[in-house]
């Protein structure tokens, strides 16, 4: 019997070879797409799941109460850790934490490598194996260092590395330091990144010994394990007197400045963030926000282009069972059942399933590498062969076959014998079914394409805006080589002098937008003003940052050439100024621990922040012998490539050994839109590919509803119909089913993008013709796609369609 | 073999009810060859569709071999169909995927038969119905008389007790036609009960009895052997 189905479904498909290589044209590429994205998600969805204790794995950060509600605060001060271990129940094992990149020596080698600080429980609780060396106590000396093997491999190539010497540049020396372990490389998946692992007090002064004992200088991340029988939340309300104990100055200010404290009335809370949720946390909106948006969304996208080529696989079936119909009648006649006929026609279907799987497969396969690039993921196809996915797919495979393949199945096997030998149909039911599935399919297509249109719209929107600062002419890049910055500086200024190319140098402590580097940090600093608590951004600047990147100066002057006649001197922002509220905001002093700092001049607001945050309170300092980590340099507009190769050139000479690691600041800020160029590049292929499978259907449609209309438009025309009114006729219905699904998916796409733009600030204002647009670019592509097959019936001859019938 | 009393079959439209048989009963014996004649609309294939399992009477009895089996439901009247009834169509209904011999086992499949017998069945089949050597044919590589030679042969492969045959000839040149009405007088000389429905005169001399319809009743019935 099963040979007899699987030998007439051959057969079959053969036969129906248009057909059938629509259908599986259409559910390969579905099925290849939605391998990929379900691989990206699945990948994303996986960040810090491989650490054994995981779950009991927290960040921990405080909500403060703030003017306009609550902040999150991640970074936490030197005592912090040690105190919460020792003054709370249920803190097992905790560890500081903080990213910094090391220049590291070894013989005549010099690399920058990325490395962590952190505390000796660090290796007791993530999962970071130990494969050589001191396994138990790796780094509780200050001169230890524990290295990847693949960092190992970079400096010490397949020697032992264990207990040779590397030097490390700190505080402008070079430490030596000895490796006592070997960490195995860690997966993709791990959202903590790193090279080299040293001993948080093996930091600099600035970092760790100005730091000791002070609560007030928050420059770390702190992670802890809890005790297993102790929950987050009995946790953070346990920490109640802890926060009252060593924050009591920020709470009575809050108190004093009339802050709300939260709902359990704190002003400070101590929360726990699951290690799990810190890849999806957004700490820049207030409250700690954890969304999975992406990855769900990314899933969803593929969900729907399955179901998109699922739904034309349906129409299709169900549109080619009537030349099935004797088929189904004679087998009926001859004593098949239901269940029989239904295995049949769903064993045809699996079939089709199961070639487009493979192609789909073989598809995804192929296409990775362009995939990986597009949307800069090193997520791979092995994220989908761990068991849980796995079952999954299987499951979702049999789901999707069942369905898709079931219904037609169903629906055949359930005709009358003698309706069926008769070869009529009542095709009513069935039109409604299939126009339905044809209004969402192309509902969907309209969707996305809209949200494609708003999104590439708002990316646009943010590149090109005018961010108040001069993006196009600036180069920024690290200080990233082994002299002190100052000197750096100095050198590179000096050598830049007398090139044409060069306007103007400078440096601060920040960069602007996302650096070449990947490296972004920012500095915020509270005290005491007439009485009241104020914070600002601080930023200390070189000589000449105001004119170098084109800041606008509202009030007063800039810093002098002369920067240490400046160095009590501060310049700040509108908002900045906003917030002092002072009539003659010049005549205003800040009042830090060290010195009293006065205001000198004002410049207009700029957004040293990406685009989805307000312009916060910034204040520009000109203290001498700071760390200044990254040099801006302005250039000439007439020859930019030259003078990008003019600045690489003079920092390789002063930095013979460290990488070059420029860009101008407009690709520093299209680094920042990398997510939502990523949503928008993945939204946009979603898009065109459920367009294209859409069409395909309607092409499908077109053809079948044609061949069954031949012989009304043969009538049609000898009773003196036109070409053209055939055509109309033939097209009027699947445009009437492209503006239905218009009607019903411009709503949902106006309340779904109207959503996430409130997540910018700085955004467009939707506009109907976005909509309008992604509605007309899918009416013409469904007009075109049907336009040859109703040209061609209006225009066969009479005759034939008649003499046919 | 076949007891009919005043059998009825309505079909109904919105607005119009058309009686296809209006009490209609006669009685058909084992072994007789009894053909059905009347202009187009008249009932006769309704009669036969009825006959054949296929559908339900309105009203009246239908008796087959001494079991009332009016008020069957599909399952059942498909069960006593593929055991004891084979059928000729005009248009053949022939599987236009399968080959002649894949066409001619299907009904062996379906009452499960072991696929050795099968084979068996078939090739003594085909040998008999002398199309043998178009074993491995598909139906539109065969001429009208041979396809319909197919359909005989998935007819009777099954040796069922009555044979349905629904204008056997009306598609076939009258060489080809008198070919398959001898087949029928072979099998019907074998001991098999056949009913046809016929415009044909020609045909209709072939049978036993002669039954005329219009307008879902008897008219006539005409014994000629």
């Amino acid at each position: 019997m099963i040979k007899n189905y699987l030998k007439i479904a051959i057969r079959n498909l053969w036969k129906n070879r248009t057909f059938t290589a629509l259908n599986i044209l259409g559910l390969t590429a579905a099925f290849g797409v939605a391998i990929l994205l379900g691989m990206y998600a699945v990948f994303q969805l996986s960040y810090d799941r491989f650490h054994e204790n995981g779950e009991n794995i927290f960040m921990v950060y405080s909500e403060d109460s703030v003017p306009d509600g609550v902040e999150a605060n991640i970074s936490k001060s030197e005592p912090f850790a040690a105190a919460l271990k020792e003054e709370t129940t249920g803190v097992e094992k905790i560890t500081r934490y903080v990213g910094a990149g090391v220049l590291l020596n070894h013989k005549d080698k010099q690399l920058r490598m990325s490395g962590v600080y952190v505390d000796p429980d660090f290796f007791d609780m993530f999962s970071f194996p130990i494969i050589e060396g001191d396994k138990q106590n790796p780094i509780t000396s200050e001169t230890s260092v524990a290295l990847t093997k693949h960092a190992a491999q970079r400096i010490f190539g397949d020697k032992n590395a264990i207990g040779q010497t590397i030097s490390i540049l700190r505080d402008e020396e070079m430490v030596p330091f000895t490796v006592t372990a070997i960490v195995e490389n860690f997966p993709e998946t791990s959202s903590m990144g790193f090279d080299v692992v040293l001993n948080f007090k093996s930091q600099g002064y600035h970092s760790y010994e100005r730091a000791i004992g002070r609560w007030d200088v928050e420059n770390h991340e702190v992670y802890m394990q809890l005790a297993q029988n102790v929950s987050p939340q009995q946790f953070e309300k346990s920490t109640k007197d802890f926060t009252q104990l060593h924050y009591k100055n920020e709470i009575d200010n809050a108190i004093r400045d009339g802050i709300q404290p939260n709902s359990n009335g704190d002003y400070r809370q101590i929360k726990l963030l699951p290690l799990t949720d810190i890849r999806f946390a957004n700490f820049n909106q207030g409250p700690v926000i954890v969304s999975r948006t992406m990855p769900y969304l990314v899933l969803g996208i593929a969900i729907l282009i399955l179901f998109i080529a699922c739904v034309n696989f349906v129409n299709m079936s169900i549109a080619k069972s009537d030349q099935r119909l004797r088929e189904i009648g004679m087998r009926k006649t001859l004593g098949a059942n239901h269940k029989q006929l239904f295995f049949q026609f769903w064993g045809e279907s699996i079939l089709v399933f199961l070639i487009s799987t493979g192609l789909g497969i073989l598809l995804a396969v192929l296409l990775l590498p362009q995939f990986q690039v597009l949307f800069s993921t090193r997520a791979s196809l092995s994220a989908l062969l761990e068991p849980s996915w796995l079952v999954i797919l299987i499951v979702s495979f049999i789901g999707v076959t069942l369905i898709a393949g079931g219904y037609p199945a169903i629906l055949m096997s359930r005709l009358g014998t003698l309706q069926s030998l008769k070869g009529k149909l009542e095709i009513n039911g069935k039109n409604h079914l299939r126009n339905s599935l044809m209004v969402l399919q192309f509902s969907i297509a309209i969707l996305l394409i809209s949200g494609t249109l708003v999104l590439w719209d708002q990316v646009e929107f943010m590149r090109t805006k005018d961010l108040g600062f001069n993006k196009n002419q600036v180069i920024a890049f690290p200080l990233n080589g082994a002299r002190n910055d100052q000197q750096a500086l100095q050198l590179l200024r000096d050598d830049l002098q007398n090139n044409v190319n060069v306007l103007s140098v400078t440096a601060s402590n920040n960069i602007l937008g996302l650096g070449k580097d990947g490296s972004r940090s920012t500095s915020v600093l509270g005290f005491e003003y007439k009485g009241r608590g104020v914070e600002t951004h601080m930023l200390v600047v070189d000589a000449d940052y105001i004119e170098t990147l084109d800041l606008t100066l509202v009030e007063g002057r800039s810093f002098r050439e002369n920067l240490a006649s400046d160095s009590l001197s501060v310049i700040i922002n509108e908002a900045m100024a906003k917030q002092l509220n002072e009539e003659d905001v010049l005549a205003s002093q800040i009042d830090l621990d060290d010195a009293v700092y006065s205001v000198v001049g004002v410049v207009k607001n700029f957004n040293f922040q990406e685009l989805d945050q307000h312009i916060a309170p910034m204040s520009l300092f000109a203290l001498p012998n700071w760390n200044l980590r990254n040099v801006y340099v302005k250039v000439a507009p007439q020859n930019l490539e030259q003078a990008y190769t003019d600045v690489k050139a003079a920092w390789n000479r002063i930095e013979p050994n460290a990488e070059f690691q420029g860009s101008f600041l407009n690709e520093n800020i299209d680094r920042t839109l990398r997510s939502e160029r990523t949503m928008t590049t993945m939204i946009g292929s979603g898009s065109i590919l459920a367009i294209i499978l859409s069409c395909i259907g309607l092409f499908a449609m077109s053809l079948l509803i044609v061949a069954q209309r031949r012989k009304e438009i043969g009538v049609r025309k000898i009773v003196g119909a036109s070409v053209s009114s055939i055509t109309v006729l033939l097209t009027k219905d699947f445009l009437k089913l492209v503006i239905i699904a218009f009607v019903v998916a411009t709503p949902i796409a106006w309340w779904a993008m109207h959503q996430w733009l409130q997540n910018y600030p700085y955004r467009i204002n939707l506009n109907i013709w976005i909509f309008l647009g992604a509605g007309g670019i899918a009416i013409v592509i469904a007009m075109l796609t049907i336009a040859s097959k109703t040209i061609k019936a209006a225009t066969s001859n009479p005759v034939d369609s008649l003499r046919a019938e | 073999m076949i007891q009919i009393t005043d059998l009825e079959k309505f079909y109904k439209t919105e607005e119009v009810q058309t009686i296809a048989l209006n009490k209609l009963s006669f009685n058909v014996k084992e072994g007789e060859f009894v053909a059905i004649m009347g202009p187009s609309g008249c009932g006769k294939s309704t009669l036969l569709n009825i006959l054949g399992l296929l559908d339900d009477p309105d009203g009246g009895s239908f008796m087959f071999n001494g079991t009332e089996v009016a008020g069957y439901n599909e399952r059942k009247r498909s069960e006593l169909r593929k055991h004891n009834i084979g059928f000729v169509f005009q248009s053949f209904n022939l599987i236009d995927e399968l080959t002649v011999f894949e066409n001619v086992e299907l009904p062996l499949i379906y009452t499960g038969v072991k696929p050795v017998e099968r084979k068996k069945q078939v090739e003594a089949v085909l040998e008999k119905m002398q199309i043998m050597h178009r074993r491995n044919h598909f139906p539109q590589q065969l001429s009208g008389g041979q396809q319909q030679r197919v359909a005989v042969a998935r007819a009777v492969v099954n040796n069922p007790k009555l044979i349905l045959a629904d204008e056997p000839t009306g598609n076939l040149d009258s060489t080809n036609g008198n070919e398959v009405m001898d087949l029928l007088i072979d099998l019907n000389e074998a001991g098999t009960t056949i009913i046809m429905v016929t415009h044909s005169e020609h045909d209709a001399k072939y049978s036993h009895r002669i039954i005329r319809m219009l307008d879902g009743q008897k008219v006539t019935e005409n014994i000629l052997a």
